[in-house]
C-alpha cells in the first residue's frame, strides 16, 4: 500500500469534444488530493475513467512498478480504489440497509432466507463509523433526502471494505449537499481512512472546506492539467485563478435598494405533515434563508408556496390571496422554484437545455424554436453555461451545468417569489458568485426570495433574515450581521429553547 | 457518429427492405399501383400509430385501441341499421372512441393504475361492449349505406399528374392528414412539448407547472379518437363491422412506434419516425404476401425484425 499511485496521459473525447487531455495525477498513500476546476473542467470525466465506468481513450495507471489494467469497474474495485460519483445512485425500493450492503455477500439464515437482524446490524455499524444515527436502516431509501443519501453511498463505500484493504478513495462533490454538521463527520472519516493510509481525491466546489483537509491539489482547467502544488504553498486566490484563468470577484453582492412594504408571502402558525410553527413575512426584496440540519422540513417551506404540500393547520398567504393548490397556479402567480434534488424533481435528462430551461414559460399554442433558442442562449449567458449548444440533452452536461439549467429555468420568467432549494449544490466558484448577483438583481427589482441551503456562508452572505428549523419546527429567525458559519451552525444545533430570538 | 449512424439505421433498414422486394418481384413491386395499393392497406394501421405515438410521448400505453376500434365500428354498423343517417353514426362512433379514451385517462392520469393494466382492462370491456351491441355478428350487407362503404373505394385521380389510371385513394389521404395534425401537435406546440416533457420526467413536469394530469386524459382521449377513426375506415372498407375486427391493429401499432424510437435523438417516440415503422411493417407484409410466403413464416420475421431493429439501436446508446 507504501507505493503512489501514477496515472497519466488520461484522455477522453465525445465525439469531436475532447473533455480530457493528457491528464497526469499522482496520488500518494496517506494524503487528500483535491480535484479542482470549474463546472465542465473534466473531473467526474477522470474519475470515471479510472474508476472504468467509462472507457478511456487512453490512459496509463500505475502502482510502483506495477502497471494496473483499468478496463472495467471490476478492475477497478480489484485495484482497491472506492469511488462514490457525483451522480447518486441509490436503490429507492430496498432498504437503507441494503444500499449500504449492496454488491456484498447478502448475510443469510440456514443458506436461504435474508437474515435481516444481521443486514440491519451491519448496516448501523457502517453509518455509525461516520457519526449517523439519525436513520432507520430498515426504511426504503426513496424517501431520504438528499444529504442522507449521500451519507448512504458513503457508508456503503466504506463497509466494502470487508476482508480487502483499499488504496484509494475517491470522492466527488461528496459535501454539496451536506449541511456543516454532516461534512464534519464525512471529514472526520476521511482523517481516519488517511491515517490508515489510503489514498484519497476529492472533489468539492466548498472552497473553505478543500483548504482545511487536502493536503495536495490538482487543477484542471477545459479538460486539460493546470496545476498540482501542495495546499500549503498556495492559496484560495491562486486556486481560483488557475480554475478560471482570471480573478473572480468572490464577494457577496450588497442590497442596492431598500425592502419594499408589500408582503410577498407570509405564513402564521402553518403547520404541515413535516413541519409546525411556520410564522414569518416575505416582503418585496428581501432574501429570507430557511436553515436547518437534515430532515428538519426545509422542503416544506418551500413546497407550500408552490402548491405541492398543503397547509394542516394555520393560515398562509401568498401576494394577498390563498395559498396555489398547484404548481401550474403558483408558477401561472409568479412563483418560479428550484428544486431541492435537481434529478428527481427538476430535470428531464434525456431531453435538450432549451426543453428543460423552458418548461414552465411556454405560452400560447404554437411552440416556436427560432425565439426559444435566443432566449436560451442569453440565459445561458447570464447563468455561465458549459453545453455544446440548446439541443444538448442534459445527462451529457456536468453536474454543476446540470444546477445552472435549474437555475436558469427559475429566473427565466421575471419571477415575483423566488423559491430556491440549494440553488448553487455543485456550481463552481466564479459562476457561483455570478449566480449571486443574479439573485441579488431579481431581489433588488422587488422579488421576494425563500433561499433553503446547506451551504452556510451562502446563506450568511446573501439573506437579510435566517429562519432557522430544528426537527421540524420554526425555531427562531436569526439577523445574520456579525455572524460566522460556526455561530450559525451552531442555531442549528442547538436546543429550541436555548435560543435568543432576535 | 455512432449515435447518427443508429438514428438512421433504421432508415436504411426501409430502403433495403424496398431494394430488396423490387429485386425479389421486379414486375409487380414498384409500380403505382402496387404502391398506392400499400399506402391503403396501411391506412388504418397508420391512424392507430399515430394515435398510440400519442400516449407513448409520455411513455404510456394504450392496449386497448383495438378493440376500441372494432367497438366504434360496431356502433356505427348498428346506427346503420337503425336507419340513421351516415353522419350521426360517424359522429357517434368517435364519440364513442373519445370517451372510450377519457376512461382510460381518468383510470391512468387521475386514478393512477399502471398504464398497462388500466387499458389491459379496458381492452377486455370494450371487446365486450362490442360484442354485447353486435350479439356477437358481424353486420354487414345492405345495412351499411353506400356512402359509408364508397369512401374507402374512392380517391383522387392522379391523371393530372401523369399517373393514368391511377388514384390516390382517401384512405391515403385520411391516414396523412391524421399524420399531419399529430406531427403538427407533437412538434410545433406547446401542448406536444408538454407532452414530451411528462415522457423525460412526469414529477419535475408537475414541479414546473405542467398539468400532468389534465395533458394526460386529453391524450388518452386523443389516442381514443384515433382508434375510432381508424374502426371507421376499416368498417368502410369491408362494407361491415364485426367485434373482432381491430384486434390485430394494437400489436402492430406499438412495434411501429417502437421501430420508430429508434431513431429519435434519445429513443424518443416521434410521428414521422413512427411513418417509417408503419411503412417498414407494411411493406413487409405486402411483400412476403406477394412472394407468397406462408402467413404464419410472415409473422415470424416480422417479429424478428422488430426485436433485431430495436436491439441493435440499444447498443451503442450511453456509452
Ligand atoms: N456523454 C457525454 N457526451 C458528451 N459530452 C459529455 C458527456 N459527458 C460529459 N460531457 C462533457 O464533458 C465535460 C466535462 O464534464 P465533467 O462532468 O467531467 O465536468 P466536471 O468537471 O465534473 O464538472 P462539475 O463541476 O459541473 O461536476 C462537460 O463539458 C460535459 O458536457
Ligand atoms: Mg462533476
Amino acid at each position: 500500500m507504501a507505493e503512489p499511485l501514477e496515472f497519466s496521459a488520461m484522455t477522453k473525447r465525445y465525439g469531436a469534444a475532447t473533455v480530457l487531455s493528457d491528464v497526469s495525477l499522482r496520488l500518494s498513500p496517506g494524503r487528500v488530493h483535491a480535484l479542482m476546476g470549474e463546472n465542465g473542467a473534466g473531473k467526474s470525466t477522470l474519475i470515471k475513467l479510472l474508476a472504468g465506468v467509462v472507457p478511456a481513450d487512453s490512459m496509463l495507471v500505475r502502482q510502483g512498478a506495477r502497471t494496473l489494467p483499468l478496463r472495467s469497474a471490476a478492475d477497478a474495485h480489484a485495484a482497491g480504489f472506492r469511488v462514490i460519483h457525483q451522480e447518486l445512485n441509490i436503490v429507492p425500493q430496498l432498504s437503507v440497509a441494503e444500499n449500504i450492503l449492496l454488491g456484498q455477500p447478502i448475510p443469510q439464515r440456514f443458506g436461504l432466507l435474508v437474515h435481516w437482524a444481521e443486514l440491519a446490524r451491519r448496516a448501523r455499524a457502517a453509518l455509525a463509523e461516520l457519526g449517523v444515527s439519525h436513520m432507520d436502516v430498515r426504511r426504503q431509501a426513496g424517501g431520504l433526502g438528499t444529504g442522507d443519501r449521500m451519507l448512504v453511498k458513503i457508508a456503503a463505500a466504506l463497509v466494502q471494505d470487508a476482508g480487502q484493504t483499499a488504496c484509494l478513495y475517491v470522492l466527488d462533490e461528496p459535501t454539496a449537499a451536506l449541511n456543516g454538521a454532516e461534512a464534519e463527520k464525512l471529514f472526520a472519516v476521511i482523517g481516519r481512512l488517511k491515517q490508515q493510509g489510503a489514498a484519497i481525491l476529492y472533489v468539492s466546489h466548498r472552497m473553505a472546506e478543500v483548504m482545511d483537509i487536502c493536503d495536495d491539489v490538482t487543477v484542471l482547467r477545459n479538460g486539460r492539467h493546470i496545476l498540482t502544488t501542495e495546499i500549503a504553498q498556495t492559496s484560495r486566490d491562486q486556486i481560483i485563478h488557475a480554475m478560471t484563468g482570471r480573478d473572480v470577484a468572490d464577494a457577496y453582492p450588497p442590497r442596492r435598494t431598500p425592502l419594499g412594504d408589500a408582503v410577498v408571502c407570509a405564513a402564521e402558525g402553518v403547520s404541515t405533515a413535516r413541519l409546525t410553527g411556520l410564522t414569518f413575512t416575505l416582503r418585496q426584496g428581501e432574501i429570507l434563508g430557511v436553515a436547518g440540519l437534515a430532515g428538519a422540513g426545509q422542503g416544506d417551506v418551500l413546497s407550500l408556496f408552490l402548491g405541492s404540500v398543503r397547509p394542516t393547520a394555520g393560515k398562509a398567504v401568498l401576494s394577498g390571496g390563498v395559498l396555489p393548490t398547484s404548481p401550474a397556479q403558483a408558477w401561472a402567480r409568479g412563483v418560479a422554484h428550484v428544486p431541492q434534488e435537481r434529478r428527481s424533481e427538476g430535470l428531464m435528462m434525456r431531453m435538450g437545455v432549451r426543453a428543460n430551461a423552458l418548461l414552465p414559460h411556454l405560452t400560447g399554442v404554437i411552440a416556436r424554436k427560432g425565439p426559444e433558442r435566443r432566449r436560451v442562449a442569453d440565459l445561458s449567458a447570464a447563468v455561465n453555461l458549459k453545453a455544446a449548444g440548446p439541443e444538448q440533452s442534459l445527462w451529457q452536461l456536468s453536474g454543476g451545468n446540470q444546477q445552472k439549467v435549474m437555475f436558469a429555468r427559475a429566473m427565466a420568467g421575471q419571477p415575483k417569489l423566488l423559491l430556491l432549494g440549494e440553488p448553487t449544490r455543485g456550481i463552481d466558484v466564479g459562476a457561483r458568485f455570478e449566480i449571486y448577483k443574479l439573485i441579488r438583481a431579481l431581489a433588488d427589482g422587488g422579488c421576494g426570495v425563500l433561499l433553503s441551503s446547506t451551504d452556510l456562508p451562502e446563506l450568511l452572505g446573501l439573506c437579510d433574515r435566517i429562519l432557522v428549523l430544528q426537527a421540524g419546527r420554526q425555531a427562531t429567525i436569526l439577523s445574520p450581521d456579525g455572524m460566522a458559519p460556526a455561530d450559525l451552525l451552531g442555531a442549528l444545533q442547538a436546543a429550541p429553547l436555548a435560543l435568543e430570538t432576535t | 457518429m455512432i449515435s447518427q449512424l443508429r438514428q438512421a439505421g433504421t432508415l436504411i433498414g426501409l430502403v433495403l427492405i424496398v431494394v430488396f422486394f423490387t429485386v425479389q418481384l421486379p414486375e409487380t413491386f414498384l409500380t403505382a399501383r402496387n404502391l398506392i395499393n400499400v399506402s391503403q392497406q396501411i391506412s388504418m394501421l397508420a391512424v392507430v400509430a399515430f394515435a398510440m405515438t400519442v400516449v407513448m410521448v409520455m411513455t404510456d400505453f394504450d392496449l386497448s385501441v383495438g378493440s376500441m376500434a372494432s367497438l366504434a365500428g360496431i356502433v356505427a354498423a348498428v346506427l346503420f341499421t337503425a336507419d340513421q343517417p351516415v353522419w350521426l353514426a360517424v359522429v357517434a362512433a368517435l364519440a364513442v372512441g373519445v370517451l372510450g379514451g377519457v376512461v382510460n385517462g381518468v383510470l391512468v392520469a387521475v386514478l393512477g393504475i399502471l398504464p398497462f393494466v388500466a387499458t389491459l382492462g379496458t381492452l377486455t370491456i370494450y371487446s365486450g361492449a362490442a360484442f354485447w351491441i353486435s350479439d356477437g355478428k358481424t353486420i354487414f350487407g345492405r345495412d351499411i349505406p353506400k356512402g359509408f362503404s364508397e369512401f374507402a373505394r374512392g380517391g383522387v385521380s392522379l391523371d393530372a399528374v401523369g399517373f393514368a389510371g391511377v388514384s390516390l385513394p382517401y384512405m391515403t389521404i385520411l391516414a396523412l392528414v391524421v399524420l399531419a395534425v399529430v406531427w403538427v401537435t407533437l412538434e410545433h406546440t406547446t401542448y406536444g412539448r408538454r407532452l414530451y416533457a411528462i415522457g423525460g420526467n412526469a414529477e419535475a413536469a408537475r414541479l414546473a407547472g405542467v398539468r400532468v394530469r389534465w395533458l394526460r386524459l386529453s391524450a388518452f382521449a386523443i389516442t381514443g379518437l384515433g382508434a375510432a377513426v381508424a374502426g371507421l375506415m376499416y368498417a368502410s372498407r369491408v362494407a361491415s363491422a364485426n367485434p373482432t375486427q381491430g384486434a390485430g391493429l394494437m400489436l402492430d401499432a406499438i412495434a411501429a412506434v417502437f421501430l420508430g424510437m429508434t431513431m429519435g435523438k434519445e429513443g424518443e417516440p416521434r410521428a414521422l419516425a413512427t411513418l417509417v415503422g408503419v411503412l417498414i411493417l407494411g411493406i413487409l407484409d405486402n411483400g412476403l404476401t406477394q412472394m407468397k410466403v406462408d402467413s404464419y413464416v410472415r409473422e415470424m420475421l416480422v417479429g424478428t425484425i422488430v426485436i433485431a431493429a430495436v436491439a441493435t439501436s440499444s447498443i451503442g446508446r450511453r456509452a
